[in-house]
């Protein structure tokens, strides 16, 4: 029997090899895909956004966490698109037009999916077009916009402004956030919500999706 | 040449005369004796390394080391490296003599320094320095772009009217032949009164980054002006001049010159060509987004040591400490780490870790400098890696204690490391001495660099997270 409890250490512990070994010795003994991400791997990703909250983590740690549970996630993916099981939202996401810097864009997308949501990254430098597009093609119901420069955070104004134009914005509901970013800002530009970190960006978008459905 | 300074509350006379262009080409540890002066009016107090550099016939004559000067009144000092430059420059900065004056500008986002140099023989004759009158419009060049972008020309009016001013008073009524100014790319833009839209969004490339001229009738101080060209990006006129004063374009031998700031830009030099980049580091290393942190002024802890086992921290102007600067808070993760009270990983054992009577630092002090020294070290390993030796211009790079950047992994262990003084300011001196030559010059070094964008390569995520860790690395 593979010993799942080590598959939370592995992803709490950022070690990779060990996640993605556990993660294939417990399917090839025929485990649930499903309750691997529920009870072991989500549940590891809590703890490492707490221990980033009070500051015993940091950016090093965290990006380890993600990749372990990046590297189980991918074994599993392919079974869960097959048997049809639903994520706990669609999140797409994306640094705005004009900024480069992806680190922390990263850190929110690997917490996303390691929270349970299924998420489209369009990367960097991203057009509110691209953002438009991706929403409809993939049905999104939380789009997640970052900035760390203070030259680009009106370009969050205006994504917002083309989901408006473009009959969207009803659809979706928007975060925001990245070191320049702050609370004001994002009431000011009709954001539903702001996230500090990696953690509150999970926190916000269970919030999100609990309000559509209760 | 004679240099009068008076006291400023709040500033080491040492900080004083290193922004008025002595060089210390030890970085100020008191340890190679090249920043000698002597006093010629006034009181300088020898302190324990000056005893130990200078004979005690020196000290009777009045020479003291500037990199560990302290003066409670005015002083008048001659200042022997600016005499003797001119005969002791490496060969091929000779002075191209004509006749007149000529001043050269360092003009840097937060200090200006501008000199007064006699054309026929080299000598700095006077020297103005100042804080930049920009700077009430925003501290880091983003923000001023910023501010440039919402209120057009009102920042290009401030810097021409402040350095009018400086140059009014070094020119003291005599005319100027020409003047030479260098600085980053978003001085230049802001200085030259052209647009700095390309400036504030990606490619974040401008086109207008080449030398500009500007005929006498349109400057305060009625003569030719020049201010060079940047290298490419936010890599700036004064790193050009850097490579001049270091002589990187004729040296292929892997030197490298990196400029440590809330900024930094790095230029390496090898048989191919030199590269240069810039990564962004934050305001750490200037006291910015630290609980405690204050620029390096009296009553800022600038370096910190371990007595009878425990931290002990070293107060500018020996006052009561406020506060902590760039280089007290690299030197108090430092010897931290020593003293296990701080984990390679960026955890702090004790949290707040008390300093000194009133301050601390906090985990998100430590978080903050690992962000700044994972961004400059990830950009040395991905430009400098086949760099031997390694030289620090600009400010921070001068008052670095070069054992504790070591220590917490911000500079390679294995390579040889020296801080250039201020290379952007002498640069620009051997360019204005050397006017035959300086086109040519210029353009060569311009078309061997070469420009790379950091944010453009995948690598720098891994590489970055890995510089975060506070411990010392390898280029080999
Ligand atoms: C790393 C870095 C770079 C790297 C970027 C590499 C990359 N692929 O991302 C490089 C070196 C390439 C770079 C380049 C530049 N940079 Co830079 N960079 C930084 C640095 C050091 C750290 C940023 C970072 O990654 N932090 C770590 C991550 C994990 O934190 P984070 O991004 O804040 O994200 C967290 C939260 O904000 C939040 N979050 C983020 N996004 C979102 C989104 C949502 C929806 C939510 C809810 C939450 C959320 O969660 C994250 C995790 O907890 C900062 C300085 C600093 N100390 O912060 C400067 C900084 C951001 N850069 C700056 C600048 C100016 C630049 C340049 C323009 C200049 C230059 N030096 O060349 C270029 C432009 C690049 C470009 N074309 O966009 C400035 C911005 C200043 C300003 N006022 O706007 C800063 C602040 C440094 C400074 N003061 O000079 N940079
Ligand atoms: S003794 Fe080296 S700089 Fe002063």
């Amino acid at each position: 029997m593979a010993d799942l409890q080590k598959l939370y250490d592995a992803v709490l512990n950022g070690d990779q090899k060990s996640a993605v070994s556990i993660t294939k010795e417990a399917l090839d003994e025929g485990c649930d895909p499903m309750e691997l991400i529920t009870k072991y791997m989500v549940p590891a990703m809590d703890e490492v956004g707490r221990r980033f909250e009070c500051e015993e983590y940091f950016v090093p740690e965290l990006l380890l966490s993600a990749r372990a549970m990046k590297g189980a996630l991918e074994l599993l993916r392919p079974l869960l698109a097959a048997s049809g099981a639903q994520p706990a939202g669609r999140v797409v996401i994306g640094t705005v037009k004009g900024d480069l810097h992806d680190i922390g864009k990263n850190l929110v997308a690997s917490m996303l999916e390691g929270g349970g949501f299924e998420v489209i990254d369009l990367g960097a430098d991203v057009a509110p077009e691209r953002f438009i597009e991706a929403v409809q093609e993939k049905k999104a119901d939380i789009v997640a916009l970052s900035a760390l420069l203070t030259v680009t955070m009106p370009a969050m104004r205006r994504t917002i402004e083309a989901f408006e134009k473009a009959g969207i914005r009803d659809r979706v509901k928007v975060m925001v956030g990245g070191a320049p970013v702050t609370p004001q800002f994002a009431r000011e530009i009709g954001a539903d919500g702001y996230g500090e970190n990696a953690t509150a960006a999970v926190a916000l978008a269970r919030q999100f999706v609990q309000a559509a459905h209760p | 040449m004679k240099l009068t300074l008076r006291p400023i509350p709040g500033r080491r006379l040492a900080e004083q005369l290193r922004e008025a262009g002595v060089e210390f080409p030890c970085g100020g540890e008191g340890i190679c004796g090249g920043c000698r002066v002597r006093v010629v009016s006034g009181q300088i107090p020898a302190s324990g390394p000056m005893r130990l550099l200078l004979t005690e016939a020196e000290l009777r004559e009045g020479w003291r080391l500037a990199c560990m000067a302290e003066a409670a009144g005015p002083v008048t000092v001659e200042v022997e490296q600016w005499s003797a430059r001119v005969l002791t420059d490496e060969t091929g900065t000779a002075v191209e003599p004509r006749r007149g004056r000529g001043v050269a500008i360092d003009l840097g986002t937060t200090t200006l320094v501008a000199q007064r140099v006699h054309l026929e023989t080299g000598e700095i004759e006077a020297v103005e320095t100042a804080l930049n009158a920009q700077a009430r419009f925003g501290a880091d060049v983003m923000s001023r772009i910023q501010y440039e972008l919402r209120h057009p020309g009102e920042l290009t009016r401030v810097i021409r009217e402040q350095l009018g001013a400086m140059l009014r008073r070094l020119a003291a009524g005599q005319p100027l032949a020409e003047v030479l100014l260098a600085g980053n790319t978003a001085m230049h833009h802001l200085f030259c009164g052209l647009d700095v839209t390309p400036l504030a969004g990606v490619p974040f490339l401008s086109p207008h980054s080449g030398a500009r001229r500007f005929p006498p009738e349109q400057m305060p101080w009625r003569a030719p002006t020049l201010f060079l060209p940047c290298l490419g990006g936010f890599v700036g006129s004064d790193l050009l001049a850097g490579v001049v004063a270091t002589r990187l374009d004729r040296k292929p031998d892997q030197q490298g010159l990196f400029d440590i700031g809330t900024n930094g830009e790095i230029v390496v030099a090898s048989r191919k060509g030199l590269r240069c980049a810039s990564t962004a580091a934050g305001p750490a290393f200037e006291g910015g987004r630290i609980r405690h942190g204050m620029r390096a002024c009296e009553g800022a802890i600038d370096a910190v040591h371990i007595e009878n086992g425990r931290l002990a921290a070293h107060v500018i102007g020996e006052a009561a400490p406020r506060g902590i600067c760039g280089s007290g808070l690299v030197d108090a993760a430092a010897k931290a780490l020593d003293l296990g009270l701080l984990l390679p990983n960026g955890r702090l054992i004790q949290n707040p870790l008390p300093l000194a009577d009133g301050v601390e630092l906090t985990q998100s002090d430590i978080r903050q400098l690992q962000l700044a020294k994972g961004a400059m070290a990830a950009g040395l390993k991905m430009l400098a890696r086949e760099a031997s030796r390694l030289r620090l211009a600009g400010a921070f790079g001068n008052y670095l204690h070069l054992g504790s950047a070591r220590r917490i992994g911000l500079l390679p262990e294995d390579v040889e490391v020296e801080p250039a003084g201020n290379a952007a300011l002498r640069g620009v001196r051997m360019l204005l001495l050397q006017p035959s030559s300086r086109e040519e010059r210029i353009g060569r070094i311009l078309a061997m660099t070469e420009h790379v964008e950091l944010a453009a390569d995948p690598a720098f995520q891994d590489l970055f997270a890995e510089s975060m860790r506070l411990e010392p690395f390898r280029f080999r």
